[in-house]
């Protein structure tokens, strides 16, 4: 596989600017709402947290957290986390400085209020509370009354200014003090997402999000936005605010980022490859290219893995079709042999863009470790293993099962080639096409309509939010099966008393190989269960120009940092 | 047979019309006779049928032409239909006209998506003309209240944006080819109803009609009897011009993602599909293009005519 391309040689020279083209704008530009891995590009150049993922080309340290704003990663030993594990004592840099006139420190108040914004109640808030309620004490309560005040600016303001969330503590403008509910071995994961930027006392004059705060961010970070036309254009220049010497993570080598929204991936990639372009916004090598720019070894195309597992089919174990069929463990084991996982894999590039899968936790996360309980002759797919086990499971003549597919991508063609495989099984496979956006609300994340069967099988995937220790943006959401009911995304129902035993022993352990050795059993519980098939883990075919030196692939963003770029002076 | 229709039929060099200096026998002919005359001297239009003809042949044996070829619309050859890196393969010995990026048949794919593109198509147009002569009859014939009812109705369907309804429509109720034909249909029988309308309000000035009413003839007997026959022309030429619109407009809904749903072939969703690979996979684009476009081109030339056959009248914009 090729990989990485950092252009690392030379020495870093400032100045220029760093022109990114793209085809969308983001999602949200608040950090409390952002959830787009583009935005996380964005964001590492203007926000800072406590923790972050640093910049490197190393795999296994491009995906562990540092400290960022905090001076230090807390341990037991340094005082940084109590020895019930359930209170962290955080210690900021005093000199980190938002952009403000004049410029003001960033204290501890500041990430109170980061926080205090997460679960706002206007529509543009998406973000992730629930890696946070339930886990910062007193964030339940606290969001729980958030619901209910009205969206304006002077409710929000006087609602988030007169409550407090009773387990954060501004013990000084550098000391945070955070209570858990109970231990959570990846608090600094947590801690480490965008969502958990510090924000500033002026983002209370707008409502979170809107068109108004869009035109206002303050940074604390290299870059500051100084022009922003929604769906069109950035431009970022240095914050002076900022310092090296405040922080550990990140570069102001480039003068200036220019982000140009609107073409689509294929005018992306021309520009490219022309040079007049410098990096991708939000858009990757066409998968057609790949194979052409890859013979000819193309040093400015770089491929990085995702860690993610993603399409994978979920078997709806639930589904009353076909007299409950896909309830009984023999016919998901039979359908696990019948999936051809190389022409999975074609459909997305082929090997040189992804890797066939045969667990649930794939590599980069917490738990992974290689094994096979359904092995096909080259991972292609056993159709006569497939038969003869659905016949002894009582189904000689198959069945007809309902495949819910997005409309959009490459979605249609994964359905299509699970129908050929499963037809070969003797399964018929009837397609019921959804839109995007009713995708997960109308089908699969909807238990009224899976237990009546609106679907049977579907092909979601995942990309964690966060990797390494992350039990909790992996094996928590897909497998555990306590908390399902509506927006669920345990989407097979699946729930079983080891697995749910696991996950709750990776998420409050800190002993690293308790938890890889819970989320491993828990894989192999899921797999022998055959919960879901995995196909394949995918990697990101990033293009760059010619000048582009230092580029370094972050994973939380699936991009280049741009803090880490400097270009070719003689360019 | 009025005079000026006479002379007409006597300008063409007809062999069944007296010529200069040869002896032959006066034959009467009816419109339609002479029209079938002129239609098939037009050399376009005869090319244009066997074409026609052709397309019909495929659809109704594409099963025994995908089982001589060797592969059915939905088979995916991973050996020799594509390549490891999931791109599509080019015309060669297994595959004549190639591959899609499932590493199915192209040939096979467009046989059976000219079965989709002629159901779709004829049927749509017919079931749109038949509203549309109905609901055109009527407002032409039975008085301004009804006129202004169902003129004012046509308004409304001309003047929805067409796609942009479909597109809701389909969304919300799910696709499926027969949806796809109503929908066609619904937006397709207003241009026809209006057209019928405006012919039916000059014919019922007629003095025959007039002499079958005081006869004692009923309304629906006139409507049927006496207009309907002389609205025939027109209707038929619209419905030779509907198809090619209809089959384009079936297209481009399965382009969008809302016509026939995979992994039934069709023009329209293999077009689709080709965008991202017409860069590495000319075949994929070009054959299925190549097929709409062709499939549009024989209706509307045969459309046209027949519109002059029927009509050898009207002045053609780039007359001899």
């Amino acid at each position: 596989m090729q990989t990485a391309n950092v252009n690392a040689t030379g020495s870093p020279t400032p100045g220029g600017t760093l022109r990114m083209i793209g085809n969308a704008d983001v999602d949200h530009l608040d950090t409390a709402a952002g959830y787009y891995t583009t935005t996380y590009t964005l964001e590492r150049a203007f926000t800072r947290q406590l923790y972050t993922n640093p910049a490197s080309s190393d795999p296994a340290t491009s995906i562990s957290v540092v400290p960022d704003v905090a001076t230090e990663l807390p341990t037991t030993a340094n005082g940084g986390v109590s020895a019930d594990g359930k209170t962290y004592t955080i210690h900021l840099r005093p000199d980190v400085m938002w952009d403000t006139q004049p410029a003001r420190a960033v204290t501890a108040a500041d990430f109170i209020l980061g926080f205090k914004r997460l679960c706002n109640p206007t529509q543009n808030s998406v973000g992730a509370p629930g890696y946070y309620i339930g886990v910062i004490k007193g964030m339940d309560t606290y969001c729980a009354a958030f619901k209910n005040v009205k969206p304006t600016v002077a409710d929000f303001k006087a609602y988030i200014t007169g409550h407090d969330i009773s387990g954060m503590k501004a013990v000084n403008d550098t000391t945070l003090q955070i209570e858990l509910v109970k231990p959570a071995a990846d608090f600094v994961n947590i801690l480490s997402l965008p969502f958990s930027s510090a924000a500033p006392v002026e983002y209370l004059q707008y409502l979170p999000d809107d068109a108004n705060f869009r035109q206002h961010t303050i940074s604390d970070g290299p870059y500051s936005i100084t022009k922003y036309v929604p769906g069109q254009s950035y431009l970022l220049d240095k914050n002076p605010a900022w310092t090296q010497a405040s922080d550990p993570v990140r570069h102001q080598y480039v003068d200036h980022i220019q982000v140009t929204l609107g073409p689509d991936e294929n005018a992306v990639q021309q520009q490219i490859a022309a040079g007049t372009q410098d990096m991708e916004w939000d858009t990757t090598v066409p998968t057609a290219t790949v194979p052409q720019l890859k013979a000819s070894n193309d040093a400015r195309m770089g491929i990085y893995p995702n860690y993610d597992t993603n399409p994978f089919l979920v078997i709806n174990q639930q589904s009353s079709n076909n007299g409950g069929a896909l309830g009984k463990v023999e016919v998901r084991q039979a359908i696990e042999y019948a999936i051809n996982k190389v022409s999975k894999g074609k459909i997305y590039g082929g090997p040189s863009l992804n890797t066939p899968l045969n667990q649930i936790i794939p590599p980069g996360n917490v738990g992974y470790e290689e094994f096979n309980l359904y092995p096909t002759p080259n991972n292609s797919g056993d159709p006569a293993k497939c038969k003869s086990m659905l016949a002894a499971a009582g189904y000689p003549n198959g069945f007809t099962l309902i495949d819910v597919y997005r409309t959009s991508g490459k979605h249609p063609d994964i359905y299509q080639s699970v129908q050929a495989d499963l037809q070969a099984c003797g399964i018929t496979v009837k397609g019921v096409p959804s839109k995007a956006s009713d995708y997960y609300g109308k089908y699969l994340s909807d238990p009224t309509g899976s237990k009546k069967g609106t679907w049977d099988i579907s092909e979601p995937g995942w990309i964690p939010d966060w990797y390494g220790n992350n039990a909790r943006s992996v094996m928590e959401p897909l497998l555990d099966g306590r908390t399902y009911g509506p927006g669920s995304t345990d989407w097979s129902g699946y729930n079983n008393a080891t697995v749910n035993a696991d996950i709750d022993k990776a998420l409050t352990s800190t002993d690293p190989a308790e938890v890889q050795k819970a989320m491993h059993e828990a894989d192999v519980q899921a797999m022998k269960d055959a919960v879901i098939v995995p196909f394949q883990t995918q990697s990101t075919p990033l293009m760059r120009s010619e000048r582009v030196h230092n580029a370094i692939e972050l994973p939380s963003s699936v991009q280049y940092d741009v803090t880490q770029i400097w270009l070719n002076p003689t360019s | 047979m009025s005079a000026s229709e006479l002379s007409e039929v006597a300008d063409l060099p007809d062999p069944a019309v007296p010529q200069p200096g040869v002896e032959r026998q006066v034959e009467g002919r009816s419109p339609w006779q002479l029209a079938w005359i002129r239609l098939r001297r037009d050399r376009v239009a005869v090319v244009c049928a066997a074409f026609i003809l052709l397309l019909v042949l495929v659809a109704i044996l594409a099963d025994p032409l995908a089982n001589w070829i060797g592969y059915n619309a939905t088979d995916q050859d991973q050996v020799n239909g594509i390549t490891a890196d999931g791109l599509p393969v080019g015309p060669d010995a297994h595959h004549l006209l190639g591959t899609d990026n499932l590493g199915r048949d192209i040939l096979v794919r467009i046989i059976f998506g000219t079965r989709v593109s002629l159901v779709v198509g004829v049927s749509a147009a017919v079931a749109a003309v038949l509203i549309g002569v109905i609901v055109g009859l009527c407002a032409g014939y039975l008085g301004p209240v009804v006129d202004s009812v169902l003129a004012r109705l046509m308004d409304v369907v001309l003047s929805f944006p067409f796609l942009l309804f479909a597109i809701a429509l389909v969304t919300v109720v799910g696709p499926s080819e027969l949806i796809e034909i109503l929908v066609i249909a619904f937006f397709s029988w207003a241009a026809v109803g209006r057209i019928v309308r405006g012919q039916t309000l000059a014919i019922r000035e007629r003095e025959y009609i007039e002499a079958a009413r005081s006869l004692g003839a009923g309304n629906l007997r006139i409507m049927v009897i006496d207009v309907l026959p002389n609205l025939m022309a027109p209707v038929i030429v619209y419905v030779t011009l509907l198809i090619p619109v209809s089959i384009v407009f079936e297209a481009t809904l399965s382009y969008l993602g809302v016509g026939i749903i995979p992994p039934t072939p069709s023009w329209g969703n293999m077009i689709s599909d080709a965008q991202n690979f017409y860069q590495v996979a000319w075949w994929y684009l070009v054959f299925p293009g190549a097929a709409l476009v062709l499939t549009t081109l024989a209706f509307n030339l045969l459309g046209d005519s027949v519109r002059d056959a029927l009509d050898p009248r009207t002045e053609r914009l780039f007359a001899k």
